[in-house]
């Protein structure tokens, strides 16, 4: 509020004082009351359409908009009077009138707000008789998105998301009066990077994903908050999954990512690309250890506790031997800064290995918002700790090192997989720990498997340098360990604290 | 004071010509303001002529006017609103038929007083010819210099275009007609800003209705006090009172502010058409509240029209026979609302459509005992309600019929 005159106002009674310029909807919710509102959304100018809003203001004759009206000095408003209250309940009734109550098969049912507001403001007896206006009830408007024009209610989020945040304007109003309906707006359909939006900001069951379309019910799903992993903007998310009930026994099932706010980095949104990065979590994923070709690791038994044992052991007697020169190490940038940091300490402080090297997705294209070209999300932490990404030369490796750790797939992304598995044929041992199956695999020893960032808590350091921290947003993949872990166990195996 | 010059609709098959209008004086009111006054000056004459709007919200002309902010580099904008879609009404088409460089000159004399250099008649789509004909009106006023750069040799320049509607009542809301404009769907805008400081293209906007400015060349040739005395104090001038329905003579008739609907009906339109009383009157076009046979003693003015809960809006008077039923009526108001309800609000897009299936299930028989309250309480949810008075507008004469008429309604129910 610092440089902006204050104005003192009473909402239901209570005197506050606000920013000037602030709406009344915005100064209500600073006093913890939500005016329940439809076509409003923080993110664009007041649209004043749903009419849920309306309030009562001392000295005005009609009910006024919460949403855009702006406080003024001495201004009382109501926000629960029965006038107010009978408006609320007028407008649920007039949406519901022309809404077809298909909530048993609705995929927004129990996140939809036509359920909510009636619960809390309708509650009212019908008095609807006539027929229903029929309209198309899977319309599919691009990529993965499906309209559904009967349960709209015109909100027009979904225009002005296009119009305003994407500017690509897929969308737009068609026909008038009751038959007014949303259609697509110039010919193509809609193609952007961030039409999975649509769906969280459609306050009812009008825009569903084909992703999510019929997998579950919403609510059954359990919220995680985390970072998501597929580019250096670090969008704050929240990871919706099941676990247990209604799967069979303790099965895991993660149907979708969600944005969480936050105005410093992803604002409202989230890329597809990121959003679809869920698939991630469960696709491919590296499900036990393998020992292939009856490598040293064979010998010991397949558990974690015996290999990263001997692996400690291995790199003891190594460095007893003066042959650290003879280790690498391949990091990535999906490892958070305190697993880097321990990274730090054990193998570059504690060992002296100076072939330290990193292996990342290749850099794909941002889109000039929020996706950035690169793909892992915490180049910018790797950096701050000190680390120099730089892509081992296979063929250099070859011949010159007997221990090869790697972590993570993406060593064979940078060069040809014949002329790479043949060069780390003439590498002695080669331990890979990944989250997820690649080609690499099979030109290794040992392969064990590690959880994603998803699963595990830490922090990335985003594109602007902004670290966040995120914790354990759904249960790990069993039999894989977090690098966290490894990592502990491996220092203690060296006699090294982590502190 | 009976000139027979000081008209809005002139007698004579050529008198929307120029030299026509030339003859009765035309431009002289618009050069002697231009090059004499100045544009303070013009306001303060409006504003003393109380002349108040005729497009249906009777707002005084010149305190709209003076709601335009002078110190603003933007482009400023004159739209006057020639969709005339009020059912019932038709006295712009009237002006602009028959007298289009009234409507020009009064174009001028605004422009001038508010500081405007570009005026859009916007003109509701089925009004073809009348289009051209004010075309045509404008490239001869500009052949003449009246219209241009340096009109009447003074340093004024004003260029006006006309733009042709779509056919959509609601673009003659105000700010759906801004929208429309612009080239967008035509939905209202949300309020405020208003259109005088964020109108057109973002411009601080005068929007007027066609007979507000046709008024504003007689005004300056003869003086506001002139004008004043011809209708009422606070209301000045004539109106064009268009009357339709069950009359024998249906038509438009000037008279003075204020004149008793009652004596329009009969002294001028001849009373009730042959075998039929009258059974109801809309006195304002059709969002006006309906009146009954013994509220027509009524001035038509705004505010006495307004104490019995009606309005004056744009002047058209629909008189509705004891031949029509109620329900019929009903039927058709409420069809027609749900027809050019924009879609944009709530309690318009579904109330308008909600009532008008009610009301043709009524008609066909099917009504039931709950369907005159249920129809009460929706245009009750939608009155004072909605984005745009087009709520209010689809709500009065909806509820003037159930309150007024219930009676005959219930008893059709009960049939």
């Amino acid at each position: 509020m610092s440089g902006t005159p204050a104005v003192t106002l009473q909402i239901d009674g209570q005197g506050l004082q606000v920013a000037a310029g602030t709406t009344v909807l915005r100064a209500a919710e600073q006093m913890g009351i939500v005016i329940p509102r439809y076509c409003y959304h923080p993110a664009f100018e007041p649209e004043g359409s749903c009419r849920m809003c309306l309030v009562e203001i001392e000295g005005l004759p009609k009910l006024d908009l919460a949403c855009s009206t702006v406080v003024r000095e001495g201004m009382k408003v109501w926000t629960s009077t029965p006038k107010v209250l009978q408006a609320r309940k007028d407008v649920l009734e007039f949406f519901l009138a022309d809404h077809p109550l298909d909530c048993p098969i609705c995929d927004k049912a129990g996140e939809c707000w036509l359920q909510n507001y009636y619960d809390q403001h309708g509650r009212y007896a019908s008095r609807f008789l006539e027929f229903k206006e029929k309209k198309g009830k899977k319309v599919p408007i691009g990529k993965k998105l499906i309209l559904d024009r009967e349960r709209c209610i015109l909100c027009t989020r979904c225009v002005r998301f296009l119009r305003r945040v994407t500017k690509t304007g897929e969308l737009g109003v068609f026909e008038r009066g009751v038959k007014a309906e949303i259609g697509i707006d110039g010919g193509a359909d809609i193609r952007n990077n961030y039409s999975g939006n649509l769906v969280d900001i459609c306050p009812v069951g009008a825009i569903t994903d084909g992703d999510f379309r019929f997998k579950t019910r919403v609510w059954f799903l359990k919220n995680g908050r985390s970072v998501c992993p597929r580019c250096s903007r670090g969008c704050n998310i929240v990871i919706q999954s099941v676990r247990g009930y209604p799967l069979p026994g303790r099965q895991r099932k993660i149907y979708r990512f969600l944005p969480a706010e936050n105005p410093e980095v992803n604002g409202f949104w989230i890329c597809d690309f990121g959003r679809y990065g869920y698939h991630d979590i469960e696709d491919n994923r590296a499900t036990a250890i393998a020992v292939n070709r009856g490598g040293p690791a064979a010998g010991r038994g397949a558990d974690w506790d015996g290999i990263l044992k001997g692996l400690a052991a291995e790199l003891g007697a190594m460095a007893g031997a003066g042959a650290m020169s003879r280790v690498a190490v391949v990091l990535n940038s999906f490892l958070t800064n305190e697993e880097l940091a321990a990274c730090r300490k054990i193998f570059v402080e504690a060992l002296g290995i100076q072939k330290i090297f990193f292996a990342d997705p290749k850099p794909g294209e941002g889109d000039g918002s929020l996706l950035t070209a690169d793909r892992a999300p915490n180049g910018r932490g790797a950096a701050a700790l000190g680390y120099t990404a730089r892509v081992p030369d296979l063929e250099g490796l070859a011949g010159s090192t007997d221990l090869l750790i790697i972590f993570g797939p993406h060593l064979m992304d940078h060069s040809a997989a014949d002329a790479a598995a043949a060069a780390l044929g003439g590498v002695k041992k080669k331990y890979l720990f990944t989250a997820h199956v690649s080609g690499l695999d099979s030109a290794v020893d040992v392969v064990l498997p590690t959880s994603l960032p998803a699963e595990k808590r830490g922090s990335f350091t985003n594109v602007d340098g902004i670290k966040q921290f995120f914790e354990c947003a759904v249960a790990p993949l069993r039999g894989s360990l977090p690098e966290s872990e490894i990592l502990a166990r491996l220092a203690a195996g060296l006699g090294v604290t982590l502190g | 004071m009976t000139d027979a010059k000081a008209t809005l609709i002139p007698p004579g098959e050529n008198s929307f010509r120029l030299g026509a209008y030339l003859g009765r004086g035309g431009y002289e009111a618009a050069r002697t303001t231009i090059l004499t006054k100045k544009p303070q000056d013009v306001l303060e004459e409006v504003k003393k002529a109380n002349l108040r709007g005729r497009g249906g919200a009777g707002f005084p002309a010149g305190s709209k006017w003076a709601f335009v902010p002078q110190a603003d580099d933007r482009p400023k904008y004159l739209c006057v609103n020639a969709d005339e879609g009020e059912p019932g009404t038709f006295k712009d088409r009237a002006i602009m038929a028959r007298d289009p460089h009234l409507l020009l000159e009064g174009i001028i004399l605004a422009c001038y007083a508010v500081g405007i250099r570009t005026a859009f008649i916007y003109i509701r789509g089925e009004y073809e010819a009348i289009a051209r004909r004010l075309e045509e009106a404008i490239e001869e006023a500009r052949q003449k210099g009246f219209l241009g750069p340096d009109i009447f040799g003074s340093a004024f320049a004003l260029d006006v275009l006309v733009h042709r509607g779509a056919g959509s009542y609601i673009c003659g809301e105000e700010t759906a007609l801004l929208e429309s404009l612009e080239g967008k769907r035509g939905w209202p805008r949300l309020k405020p800003p208003f259109p005088a400081s964020v109108g057109l293209f973002r411009g601080p906007t005068v929007i007027n209705n066609v007979e507000t400015i046709a008024n504003l060349p007689l005004i300056f040739r003869y003086g506001a006090d002139w004008f004043v005395g011809r209708g009422l104090p606070r209301d000045g001038g004539t109106r064009l009172f268009g009357v339709s329905g069950a009359v024998k003579k249906p038509g438009l008739y000037e008279l003075p502010v204020g004149t008793p609907l009652r004596k329009i009906i009969y002294d001028w339109a001849g009373g009730p058409a042959e075998g039929q009383a009258i059974k109801a009157v809309v006195p304002g076009g059709l969002s006006a509240p309906f009146l009954t046979p013994d509220e027509i003693d009524v001035p038509m003015d705004y505010e006495s029209l307004a104490h019995i809960k009606s309005m004056l809006g744009s002047a058209g008077i629909i008189v509705i026979g004891d031949r029509t039923p109620i329900i019929d009526i009903l039927k058709i108001v409420a069809r027609f609302y749900a027809h050019e309800s924009c879609g944009q609000c709530t309690p318009c897009r579904i109330g308008t459509a909600w009532i008008s299936k009610i009301a043709d299930r009524m008609g066909a028989g099917g009504g039931v005992p709950g369907d005159i309250d249920s129809i009460r309480h929706l245009a009750e949810g939608m009155k004072g309600r909605t984005l745009c008075p087009m709520g209010d507008a689809a709500a009065f004469p909806v509820l003037s019929i159930v309150d007024k008429f219930g009676q005959e309604l219930a008893e059709m129910i009960s049939r």
